[in-house]
């Protein structure tokens, strides 16, 4: 297949998300979709070719998540979709015991990780549901990075049991991957190696994480980048032999420094006894209030490349 | 209704009554007065022949699915599984102590609960999902949700209300038992859920209203619930008394939560076995 003119290459991992389950679903009857009253472009082919696969609910997220439940009960694989705020925090109870208590076949899908939605405020601003989701047994977490990891976690997603969460960007990428067919199983990419310092980072913070790194090799500080596209379970044996040579971690997240993935490393570094001299990158504990492009909201919070740079190398140095 | 199974069915009630009384006072926990309320709604869907179960085959795909929404109940439906079959009646000795699978509330992974309940406000809609999902499958089986009156205080109960009509889910059915009382208060002196017939009425269903004490009233709508040609799905509004059969604990908020000790506990004995 010429790449150039396949859209999923040149499209959003939302759109490359969508367009995979839609996919699977033309083959598997079994395969529901449910949204609550979003995703009016991207899910266009599946409102209007598997109208018997496809339900909106409304704007009623607690409802969505216990028809999902229903619907998992009578055999059925079942997705949700709504933004992430509301896919995850309205309907947060629901999660837990309708899908978690009873560990059914449930995807989450939640658009708008971090400041994506960045002219529509705190209430759109998808911060808390690493978090959030990370705190329930049986959810498996997945953050994709470009729209070919979306692509492959849409059909991991399907093949694997229990419930899950996925937390997609809305908007284009720069795609760091180029490969198709790539492996995704392990949980997390090394992407750079670097003796100096390794920067783990997830969702669209991994392409940030390489032009630091970049950045960095030119200051001679040599920067390894992890991808940590799945949040939970961490392969935490992938993830220590990987950053066993270096000395110093950074972690990189559009989300709340607080029960993000800073904080799942960092617990695993204690409770691994692993001795790193250690630094979170994430949105401080406040609502950002601010407005402007993402890369502005970025800037405010240290999370642009020339910020994380200057910071590193300071850091690294001392 | 014969008076053999009128007579049939008054012996369940009342020996569902005393078993739930028993282990809540083995326990030390369990809800005894949400769970008298409910007992003949209990007892008609399980012994009068409304539900299709097989206790011997728990997951039998056609099975009539029963969601017991108001999950504080789960003591009495415990017994009526185990009196059927689902599990050793022994178990039920061991309700809500050490080892013991049998919590007070209900979780799936007992043989016949089909859903995890306890929150409020979650049955109803996994109902919906249940008989969306046999509507789509074509399949036969009926959808039976037991909500709490207090429990339709979540504004959640009210989503899958205008889920299940928009849907059209004949299919599902929805039983409130209202005892006017919810944990701490009757509902009309902190919050006005009347009319309550007609706020489910405005959400597409249809409605009954019966004595949900009355064996009678309780079986001739339970039984239509298969034959209804209207594409509604249909409401059971059940007034009760919350305690029902206990005088001193009837229709009195403290005893949501309270347990019989002493001479309350003999009187409790003697007036279920009157």
């Amino acid at each position: 297949m010429n790449k150039k003119n396949d859209k999923r290459w040149t499209i959003g991992m939302r759109d490359a998300f969508a367009d995979t389950i839609y996919e699977i679903a033309k083959k598997d009857k079994n395969v529901v979709l449910i949204t609550a009253d979003t995703g009016a472009i991207c899910h266009d082919d599946f409102r209007k070719n598997l109208p018997a696969q496809y339900i909106n609910v409304g704007i009623a997220e607690q409802n969505m998540i216990g028809i999902a439940a229903g619907l998992a009960l009578s055999g059925k694989i079942v997705y949700t979709y709504a933004i992430i705020t509301f896919a995850t925090m309205r309907c947060y109870e629901q999660i837990r015991v309708d899908l978690c208590c009873m560990n059914l076949p449930v995807t989450v899908v939640g658009v708008g990780a971090g400041f994506d939605y960045n002219t529509l405020g705190p209430t759109h601003h998808g911060t808390e549901d690493i978090a959030l989701m990370k705190a329930l047994p049986n959810m498996t977490i997945f953050s994709p990075s470009d729209s070919i990891v979306a692509n492959a976690v849409a059909k991991i997603s399907y093949k694997i049991p229990g419930p899950k969460y996925i937390r997609l960007d809305r908007t284009g990428h720069p795609l760091i991957y180029s490969n198709e067919n790539e492996d995704f199983s392990a949980g997390l990419k090394v992407l750079k190696e670097g003796e100096d310092i390794f920067i783990i980072a997830t969702g669209r913070m991994v392409y940030r994480a390489l032009e630091v790194a970049e950045k960095l090799s030119k200051l001679s500080i040599d920067t390894g980048v992890i991808d940590l596209y799945r949040i939970k379970p961490i392969n935490t044996e992938l993830l220590l032999d990987t950053i066993k040579q270096t000395k110093h971690i950074a972690t990189l997240e559009e989300h709340f420094l607080t029960g993000g993935l800073g904080s799942t490393i960092a617990e695993i570094l204690m409770e691994k006894n692993k001795s790193y001299k250690f630094v979170r990158f994430g949105i401080s504990d406040e609502f950002c209030h601010q407005y402007g492009t993402r890369d502005n909201l970025h800037k405010l919070y240290n999370l642009d490349t020339d910020s994380l740079t200057r910071i590193l190398s300071e850091w690294i140095s001392k | 209704m014969t008076k053999k199974t009128t007579d049939f069915l008054k012996q369940k009630a009342k020996w569902l009554r005393k078993t739930v009384l028993e282990m809540t006072v083995a326990a030390g926990a369990g809800h005894i007065a949400p769970s008298f309320s409910c007992t003949e709604i209990l007892v008609v869907l399980y012994y009068g022949g409304i539900l299709k179960v097989e206790p011997k085959n728990p997951t039998w795909e056609n099975r009539d699915r029963f969601i017991l929404s108001k999950g504080q109940s789960a003591v009495a439906l415990y017994a009526v599984l185990a009196d059927l079959g689902f599990f050793p009646k022994i178990e039920l000795l061991g309700f809500t102590q050490k080892d013991s699978r049998l919590g007070g509330h209900t979780e799936n992974t007992i043989p016949g609960v089909e859903c995890f309940t306890g929150s409020l406000g979650h049955g109803l809609s996994i109902g919906a999902g249940l008989a969306l999902g046999a509507k789509i499958n074509k399949k036969k089986y009926v959808t039976t949700v037991l909500l709490g009156d207090g429990e339709c205080y979540e504004g959640s109960v009210w989503e899958s209300a205008m889920f299940a009509s928009h849907h059209q889910l004949k299919n599902l059915v929805a039983i409130v038992d209202r005892n006017g009382l919810s944990a701490i208060d009757f509902t009309e002196n902190y919050l006005k859920e009347e009319p309550l017939k007609d706020k489910w009425c405005a959400f597409g269903w249809d409605v009954k209203t019966v004595n949900g004490h009355s064996f009678d009233e309780l079986l001739s709508v339970m039984k239509q619930i298969r034959m209804r040609k209207s594409n509604k799905p249909l409401c059971i509004i059940a007034k009760t008394v919350k305690g029902k059969g206990v005088s001193f604990i009837e229709n009195n908020p403290i005893w949501h939560y309270r347990i019989p000790v002493g001479d309350e506990l003999e009187k409790a004995r003697r007036e279920l076995d009157e």
